[in-house]
């Protein structure tokens, strides 16, 4: 691999300064003279016809500046996938969960907007709730919406290859299922907008969003505006991991009220207000059958999926097609059926999540892998090792995977925890308190396909030399979340121009300055980095020709390093450019000096030849995928890959399950910013784990949340989390910048089921239901004692 | 939050004639504020009021907190004559005027011994200075258990003893061991100080019998006698910021390093509207020679005295096979220290 | 009726008209635009705001305003002295404990009282003491590691 001198390396972000001193601006942070603050009505009930909204009270309390409901908003239809758009800003005929908006509020302060909100009447007609997925789909249930016949907003069904030929040649074939709750992305930032409209109608909101051109969209089409009179800005957002990829009506509303007050407006949800609002990762139930031949080939896979989905549509379409098509990759598996639906239910709408779609369709897969490898008695891992597949192959579902380092990784996670060692052992001590697993992961690098039909370039960036010479100014719409793509995109320029980490400045999430879909589908890295270096690449191709026309060389024989132009052809009389630019700068003090042409004098020279210099890169995915139905959900340029191995200990007695270790390996192609890449992993280790263990929505029969707060919504502490070690493989992906692919969701991807199989190995029983608790886990293992000629045989 | 006044009396009188003054408007009373500033703030989805029977009392068609409907809904008939929605909606529950807030008084605050070798923690003592008390953990470990183990270290910061009783949730992790060591507590009135055992306390989840003018001043901790151990065990789910899905405090005292016991309490939290001193384990325990089988024994007595109902946090098969457990868990492991300590 | 209250905040003295219901979060961020604190949950779950007072973390969203009278406060902002990061910040800067950064304030202060109070803390006291602190991007990784870093060093400077 080439020598980079920024590249690979472990510089620190480039907004870590201003996160430790608290300088970074998230929405709520920001000020703005006479700013008024909005409240939102949230529906009490699950599902109810809306009779009537009385609004009179509200409007006459003294504070208040508009009251808005779908009066004042209007009732086009909007949502995530265009085929579904089945979302209005307020609810107008019906609300569908606890929590569905029904007015807002602007006024002087907090405190009026939410009495406001209390003193707004409306009279519901109520109505039998759906809440169970399993059974929404069922005759004479009560339906949500018109437009879903048996409340399945979409269905799936897939057959690659034939598995009935698989069934054939299996020798073992088993089915298993299981089951997962609603889950909520925890971010620490809850969501918060402020919308603005200056005298010219143009309408700018900051949000804590993660795709500011989507919702530039969504804004422009509920609401009715010319979307170049629409601009989102995303300042620093505390996280997001997929439910703010998708507009909101908090965003909705605040557009509006600034629209009919003519004032700035501002809302800050409340940690409830983000758990209503959810679009977080569904409820799966998974249904797997499993065959092998003999000697442990994959044969084929029967795949049925139920989601539950909640209210509304959201990225529902995207997440039932990814939780079959994700399970082509990462074994070779000629032959698979896949039958999914995702249905709605009285519950607040779900949408992507850290792993759209794929994580416990995987889960139930590995599990699957470490039961089948139990029956054959082989190890897991070497199982796994038999069939996974290599770069240059292609999936039954027609995924081409151009680099893969799934072995690596795998044979890694063995090495790296002593898993045959340990492994020996558990066979002797199978079911006393401690275990070791194994599981592995597949998942996208970006999204071969734009959410909306389209052959738009995902994303462009350009690059502008500062017209004075010195630096460059990276403008995207790139979205840094957290994740670091600021840090790439900076780490990509100066590699690029051979200049210091400081003189580059990024400034992104804005829909002004480019068009980028946004973080989600892991698609950063690959996309926008593969732009920034085109961006760079043009900007130095420009600064070059310029010097060499100058200096009367052949453009190719120079070259931008160390913050310095270098000849590849002996020694450049630069002397003319020298005193051209110290001419320019009489009385400064800090002026170049240095034996050779800096950066800082060709790129004002090169202004002084050509005017700004500004470089401009793109990216658009070639054509992708098969021809079949729903062939472009899970498409992608590349695809990432991850082995993990965890190991816990069981108290037999209580449940209580702690996880002593997990060491990951994830093949990220190349790593742009190894910190960066680890702290990917290990934040998806700790998802995962909470996923695993302790996550869920709990609803009462009403379908209100119980644990709408972070004291019972259970993520992990500091306490729970074990030691994390990452790994990085590098399989050099040919359509990523530098090699690069994907690190954010799919070094999830094996954490739930490493995690589950080594519960197995400490207690000997298996669970069908998530999160592992410690009440679930005592109940099983006394099911096992009652009836132990069920269960497998250690 | 709503708008209330806070009154700061400088001395513990001032505290009692401001309570005496605004009884009748509504006054709650500020220690720590980690359980009372989260109750008081006004929620984010109204309860739609003719689905909530018992609810329709409350003015404006809308209730200050959810959790008061929870408890009416599912136990309209724990208390006879609907006591409970009158205490909650009496005193409890509807936003206040005024509150109180303790954090001036000296006073209230500190860990210290008295002469006859008891324990006296002040009311507004933090959770954190009793779990960092080398006494405490040494003489009361259960106690120093329960603080060690309290919400986080941010809770435990703010959070104060007479705060975590007073507040009587079944499931309070200082209020458990402080039954199982049989504190008792001081309540103070314009009128003179009444001493109350802590097992009598509380009367209902989050109701008390304390009266409108008592403020908790202080729990006193009798002093251990030889051969004394005592031990504290919260069972949750992950391994800080918590509420118990079960907790168990043991203290047991024995005549010589091998027995017979001459004292032991069991106290649980978590199973039942209150926590509960499991009464059985003493007709068991008392007078005999302690043993794996005694201690089984006791277990299986001690699991009948819990009353735990399902909710989300567990159910209530579970938390009766936990009550089992760690009782007998527990009682080992208050042995083994009773043992110890001459 | 507002409450003149005083207090010291990051050594700068403050005489303020408060709502008795104000919290410290409010008044830091909103009277005093110290928006460095942060909101997380409002309800002492998350530990996003917690400040020093008198030397002690304390969740500013579940401290009345009027309970901090005469205290002094130390928020993020006032970690830097002189425009240096503090060791502490630093560590957290190198060791890339900093993803999305909004818990990053109050798991600082946290960690500045920890080590305060024990120089040399051990793993799982370092655990411990920052399991009040939610984050959600790093698994805690890096951030123990930083602490780790600062915590190995015999400077006392924090």
């Amino acid at each position: 691999m080439k020598k980079y001198s920024i590249l690979n390396s472990r510089v620190p972000r480039v907004d870590a300064v201003d996160k430790v001193t608290g300088k970074a601006l998230y929405t709520d942070d920001i000020k703005m003279p006479g700013i008024l603050i909005g409240a939102i009505l949230h529906s009490p009930l699950a599902h109810a016809r809306i009779l009537n909204i009385d609004t009179s009270l509200a409007e006459r309390l003294p504070g208040v500046k508009a009251v808005v409901t779908h009066r004042e908003a209007g009732t086009t239809p909007y949502g995530v996938s265009p085929a579904r758009y089945d979302e209005t800003i307020f609810c107008h005929d019906k609300v569908r969960y606890v929590g569905d908006e029904i007015a807002a509020v602007a006024a002087i302060d907090l405190d009026t907007a939410l009495e406001a909100v209390s003193l707004i009447k409306v009279d519901f007609e109520e109505l039998p709730v759906v809440l169970d997925g399993r059974r929404a789909m069922e005759e004479g249930r009560p339906l949500l919406h018109d437009i879903y016949k048996n409340n399945i907003c979409a269905e799936v069904h897939w057959h690659f290859g034939d598995i009935e030929q698989g069934k054939k040649e299996s020798y073992i074939v088993r089915t298993d299922h299981l089951t997962s709750k609603m889950q909520d992305a925890a971010f620490l930032e809850p969501q918060s907008v402020i919308a603005e409209v200056d005298s010219h109608g143009n309408l700018t909101m900051w949000s804590s969003t993660q795709a500011p051109h989507y919702i530039q969209r969504t804004l422009a089409m509920a609401l009715n505006i010319p979307l170049h009179k629409v601009r989102v800005i995303k300042p620093a957002v505390g996280g997001g991991f997929g439910p703010k990829a998708s507009c909101s009506t908090a965003e909705l509303a605040t557009c509006l009220l600034a629209i009919k007050t003519g004032k700035p407006v501002k809302l800050t949800f409340d940690r409830e207000q983000v758990f209503l609002h959810s679009r977080a990762r569904h409820q799966f139930f998974h249904t797997m059958t499993t065959g092998v031949k003999k000697d442990g080939t994959l044969a084929f896979l029967d795949h049925q999926c139920i989601l539950d989905g909640g209210a509304y549509a959201s990225f529902g379409i995207a997440t039932i097609y990814y939780a079959g098509s994700l399970l082509g990759g990462p074994y070779r598996l000629k032959n698979m059926k896949y039958d999914g639906y995702r249905v709605v239910t009285n519950k607040p709408a779900c949408g992507a999540q850290r792993g759209h779609g794929a994580v416990i369709a995987r889960a139930l897969f590995e599990v699957q892998l470490d039961r089948i490898a139990e029956e054959l008695g082989t190890d897991p891992i070497e199982l796994r090792l038999k069939n996974v597949m290599e770069a240059g192959e292609t999936t039954c579902n027609e995924l081409f995977v151009s680099s893969f380092g799934m072995r690596e990784a795998l044979e890694a996670v063995r090495d790296s925890a002593a898993w045959k060692k340990k492994r020996s052992l558990s066979g002797k001590t199978r079911g006393q308190g401690r275990g070791i697993g194994a599981a592995c992961g597949f998942f996208v690098s970006g999204a071969g396909y734009p959410i909306y039909r389209s052959r738009t370039y995902h994303c462009t960036v350009v690059t502008k030399v500062d017209d004075v010479g010195g630096g460059v100014t990276v403008s995207s719409g790139a979205a840094d979340i957290g994740q670091g793509s600021d840090t790439v995109l900076a780490m990509i320029t100066a590699e690029e121009l051979g200049l210091p980490l400081d003189d580059v400045k990024v400034i992104s999430g804005d829909s002004n300055l480019s068009v980028d879909l946004g973080a989600y589908s892991s698609r950063t890295t690959l996309m926008t980095g593969a732009a920034c270096r085109d961006a760079a690449r043009d900007v130095k191709r420009q600064i070059l020709e310029a010097i060499a026309g100058v200096l009367c060389v052949p453009p190719e024989t120079l070259d931008l390093k160390d913050g310095k132009v270098e000849s590849l052809s002996g020694e450049l009389d630069f002397s003319k450019i020298r005193e051209e630019y110290l001419r320019e700068h009489k009385g400064f003090i800090d002026l170049p000096n240095e034996l050779c042409l800096t950066f800082r004098e060709a790129s004002r020279i090169a202004f002084l030849e050509r005017g700004s210099i500004v470089g401009v890169g793109m990216y658009r995915p070639p054509p992708l995928g098969g021809s079949f139905k729903g062939a472009t959900v899970g498409t992608s340029p590349a695809f990432g890959c991850s082995a993990q191995v965890a190991e816990v200990s069981v108290d037999l007695g209580t449940g209580e399950i702690t996880v002593e270790n997990i060491t990951g390996a994830h093949d990220c192609g190349f790593a742009i910013n190894r910190t960066q890449v680890e702290g990917q992993m290990q934040g998806s280790m700790m998802m995962g784990m909470g996923e695993a263990l302790m996550e869920q929505i709990i609803y009462d029969k009403k379908g209100r949340i119980v644990n709408a707060n972070l004291a019972e919504y259970k993520i992990p502490t500091a306490m729970d989390m074990p030691h994390l070690e990452a790994i990085i493989v590098e399989s050099n992906e040919p359509h990523g910048p530098y090699g690069a692919k994907e690190v954010g969701e799919g070094a999830i991807m094996p954490v739930i089921p490493s995690i589950l199989n080594a519960v197995y190995d400490a207690t000997g029983v298996r669970i069908e239901e998530l999160p592992l608790t410690p009440e679930r886990l005592v109940a099983a293992m006394e099911e096992a004692k009652k009836k132990p000629s069920l269960q497998e045989n250690p | 939050m709503p708008r209330f006044d806070v009154l700061v009396p400088e001395s513990l009188e001032e505290a009692l004639e401001m309570l005496g003054e605004h009884a009748d408007k509504g006054v709650r009373i500020l220690a720590g504020g980690t359980d009372l500033l989260v109750d008081l703030r006004r929620p984010i989805i109204p309860v739609h009021v003719p689905r909530c029977d018992g609810c329709a009392k409350h003015p404006g068609g809308m209730v200050y907190s959810t959790i008061d409907c929870e408890l009416w809904l599912s136990e309209p008939t724990a208390h006879a004559g609907g006591s409970l929605r009158n205490a909650l909606q009496d005193s409890r529950r509807i936003s206040p005027q005024y509150l109180i807030s303790l954090h001036l008084l000296r006073e209230l605050k500190g860990i210290k011994r008295l002469d006859n070798g008891s324990l006296y923690i002040g009311a507004t003592t933090t959770i954190r200075e009793i779990a960092h008390s080398e006494k405490v953990r040494r003489c009361w470990t259960a106690l120093a258990e329960g603080a060690d183990n309290l919400g986080s270290p941010l809770v435990r910061n703010r959070g104060t003893l007479g705060g975590n009783i007073a507040n009587a949730r079944p499931a309070a992790d200082m209020f458990v061991p402080t039954i199982g060591l049989n504190g008792i507590l001081k309540l103070q009135s314009l009128g003179g100080e009444r001493l109350l055992p802590a097992r009598d306390f509380a009367s209902g989840p989050g109701l008390t019998v304390i009266e409108p003018l008592e403020i908790l001043t202080a729990v006193i901790y009798p002093a251990p006698l030889s051969y004394s151990g005592s031990s504290y065990y919260k069972l949750a789910n992950r391994k800080a910021l918590e509420i118990s899905t079960v907790g168990v405090s043991v203290s047991l005292t024995l005549e010589a390093p091998d027995g017979p016991i001459t004292d032991v309490r069991v106290a649980l939290g978590a199973v039942g509207p209150t926590p509960i001193l499991a009464e059985s384990a003493k007709g068991i325990l008392l007078g005999e020679t302690p043993d794996e089988p005694l201690f089984k024994k006791a277990a299986q007595a001690i699991r009948k005295d819990a009353r735990p109902i399902d909710d989300h946090r567990g159910s209530a098969w579970y938390r009766s096979n936990m009550v089992q457990l760690l009782s007998e868990r527990l009682l080992k492991i208050a042995y083994i220290r009773a043992k110890r300590n001459k | 009726m507002k409450k003149l209250i005083s207090l010291n905040v990051n050594g700068i003295a403050h005489e303020l008209a408060v709502e008795p219901r104000r919290t410290l979060l409010e008044l830091l961020r909103e009277d005093l635009g110290l928006t460095g604190t942060k909101k997380g949950c409002g309800i002492g779950d998350c530990g996003a705001c917690t400040v020093l007072v008198d030397g002690v973390a304390t969740f500013s969203c579940l401290t009345l305003a009027i309970q901090v009278n005469g205290c002094s406060v130390e928020t993020v902002e006032g970690l830097t002295k002189d425009g240096k990061l503090s060791r502490l910040q630093q560590a957290f800067v190198d060791h890339g404990a900093i993803q999305c950064g909004y818990c990053t304030p109050g798991m600082l202060m946290t960690t500045t009282e920890l080590l305060r109070r024990n120089q040399h803390p051990k793993e799982q006291e370092i655990r411990k003491a920052i399991s009040g602190n939610l984050c959600r991007c790093t698994g805690y990784q890096k951030i123990v590691e930083a602490i780790q870093e600062v915590a190995r060093s015999e400077n006392e400077e924090i």
